[in-house]
């Protein structure tokens, strides 16, 4: 009973600690204006670019879309998405840096609950990129035939793509325990992205390029996000989304956690 | 008295040298040790130019588009460029962290100059992007691209290179020393990334249009590029390669200028 009761208490302490982690680095972000620029107004600027730069692609024959900001925006969104995810574990490595961390360890409740406080913080922060994004591509002609749900939909694979990146990046930040090192995910990070439908539909591509692409998990994180902006939700775009979230979110836990016990020990 | 004057002024000379090269050696010293962290930096930049090229080949036949053989021709300036994007704000990083962990203090107590201190971490990432440079070329060169300017283009692109790690580097110690947090200057990183897409690196201001367009246009970057990819696709031009050096070296002594301002600022000196 005695037991049961500490058990309790200790994962009452547990949760307390992971939301208090998660209020720290959302006031974090919100006090120091500089952090918004890659969070906020880095996804609007790439939107910018690449429906700038690449808008002449519409007038290729076969292109995924007429608009290019129906097929743009989602993409954005997503890669946004991924920079709160790495940045969010950015504030760990400050942390290890400053000696905060070792302090942060001494609390009383499981470590777990830091790193659900840290991912907690990354799937706040991607709301920031995907609003700017849908607003700014509003602006710019954007259909959204798929109406609010796809909108929904674009934050919640936000979302769950902060969440699997910061994982990733925590689980080398553990290890690091340098910011530097974070250099590493982004261009894991890029390159899953860049390797994908992101920009010009499977069609377009030739050579090895086409077939990594085909397989690339990201391709269906793509097709999950941005089906509602182009022909409606379906849920053959749908579940292979979720297995790959799902995955990635596990594999990721499981190799952040595994870093996080090793620290000190 | 003139002698004792010349002889204090060469002095001061020789001290500025040997302290910027001895910072530089650090730098360069600090780069190789963290490998691990360097080598994204020129593998990502390859990787996209090898990914786009795969991407766009039917871009080639939009009306407007210079004419190529491969997209890889087109994709050498911007890949050259993105590398250095990745590693110049490295010297910023670096200056943020002597600050965080007070090493900077200790520099600037010692009897070493001011202007040393900054400018001797810049030096040694444009000496590691010269590098990256060479290596960049001959990959596309094994892959097929051509540089029809030959050598004397290739020099231009290297000088180019290491011109703009003094102009992002400057400008990254600028705010490395403003905030003194190493994740402000880290942040920063994106900012530059996309002002290469917001230039002709990667589609040519022709297939561009509205404001966008004039945007571009009006991008240092652009006025960088351009000329850099003329002399990789056209041929040898004086007037192109004076153009973007020139620009790059202007560029790098507003920069340094104002990096060693915004140190004396921040100490409290006029």
């Amino acid at each position: 009973m005695t037991t049961q009761t500490f058990s309790k208490a200790a994962s009452g302490v547990s949760l307390s600690i992971a939301m208090a982690v998660c209020r720290r680095g959302v006031l974090r972000v919100l006090s120091r204006p500089t952090l918004l620029l890659p969070i906020v107004f880095m996804p609007v600027i790439m939107l910018i670019s690449f429906t700038g730069a690449f808008g002449s692609l519409t007038r290729i024959e076969g292109y995924g879309s007429e608009n290019i900001y129906d097929w743009m925006a989602p993409y954005v969104a997503l890669q946004g998405s991924v920079f709160a995810g790495v940045f969010g574990s950015a504030s760990t490595a400050e942390d290890f840096e400053t000696g905060f961390f070792d302090r942060l360890l001494l609390t009383p409740g499981s470590r777990s609950s830091i790193l659900l406080g840290t991912v907690l913080v990354s799937a706040i922060r991607s709301l920031f990129p995907t609003v700017g994004v849908v607003v700014v591509a509003l602006l710019g002609g954007l259909n959204l035939s798929g109406g609010l749900p796809a909108i929904l939909l674009l934050a919640a694979a936000s979302a769950l793509m902060a969440s699997v990146f910061c994982l990733f990046s925590l689980a080398i930040v553990y290890r690091f325990k340098t910011i530097r090192s974070l250099m590493i995910v982004q261009l894991v990070a890029f390159t899953s992205f860049f390797m994908t439908i992101g920009q010009v539909p499977l069609e377009f591509m030739t050579g090895w390029l086409h077939q990594v692409a085909r397989f690339n998990p990201t391709t269906n994180v793509l097709r999950f996000a941005r089906q509602g902006f182009l022909d409606g939700i379906t849920w053959d775009l749908t579940w292979p989304g979720i297995v790959v979230f799902a995955a990635a979110n596990i594999v990721g836990s499981v190799l952040a956690f595994r870093s996080l016990r090793r620290i000190g020990s | 008295m003139n002698k004792v004057d010349t002889a204090a002024s060469s002095t001061v000379i020789k001290n500025f040298f040997s302290q910027t090269i001895v910072l530089a050696q650090r730098s360069l010293v600090s780069e190789l040790r963290q490998l691990a962290t360097v080598l994204p930096g020129l593998l990502f930049p390859l990787l996209l130019a090898f990914t786009y090229t795969e991407q766009f080949e039917r871009v080639l036949s939009l009306p407007g588009f210079p004419e190529v053989d491969s997209f890889l021709d087109f994709l050498l300036p911007a890949t050259v460029l993105q590398m250095v994007s990745f590693g110049a704000s490295n010297s910023g990083t670096e200056l943020a962290l002597d600050i965080e962990n007070g090493f900077m203090d200790r520099l600037l107590a010692s009897p070493v100059a001011r202007v040393p201190v900054l400018i001797g971490r810049v030096a040694g990432s444009a000496l590691l992007a010269g590098i990256k440079t060479v290596i960049i070329v001959l990959v596309f060169l094994i892959a097929g691209a051509q540089v029809s300017s030959g050598f004397a283009g290739f020099v231009v692109l290297t000088l180019s290179a290491c011109l703009l790690v003094v102009v992002i580097g400057g400008l990254s110690q600028i705010l490395a020393i403003r905030s003194g947090s190493q994740e402000v200057v880290g942040a920063t990183f994106p900012l530059i990334f996309v002002m290469i897409f917001m230039s002709s690196a990667f589609f040519p201001t022709e297939l561009m249009s509205g404001w966008f367009k004039r945007l571009a246009e009006f991008n240092p970057l652009t006025w960088v590029i351009d000329p850099l990819r003329r002399l990789m696709i056209v041929g040898w031009s004086w007037s192109d390669a004076v153009t973007a050096l020139g620009i790059l070296l202007l560029g790098a002594v507003l920069v340094t200028g104002g990096s060693v301002l915004t140190l004396n600022k921040k100490l409290g000196r006029p």
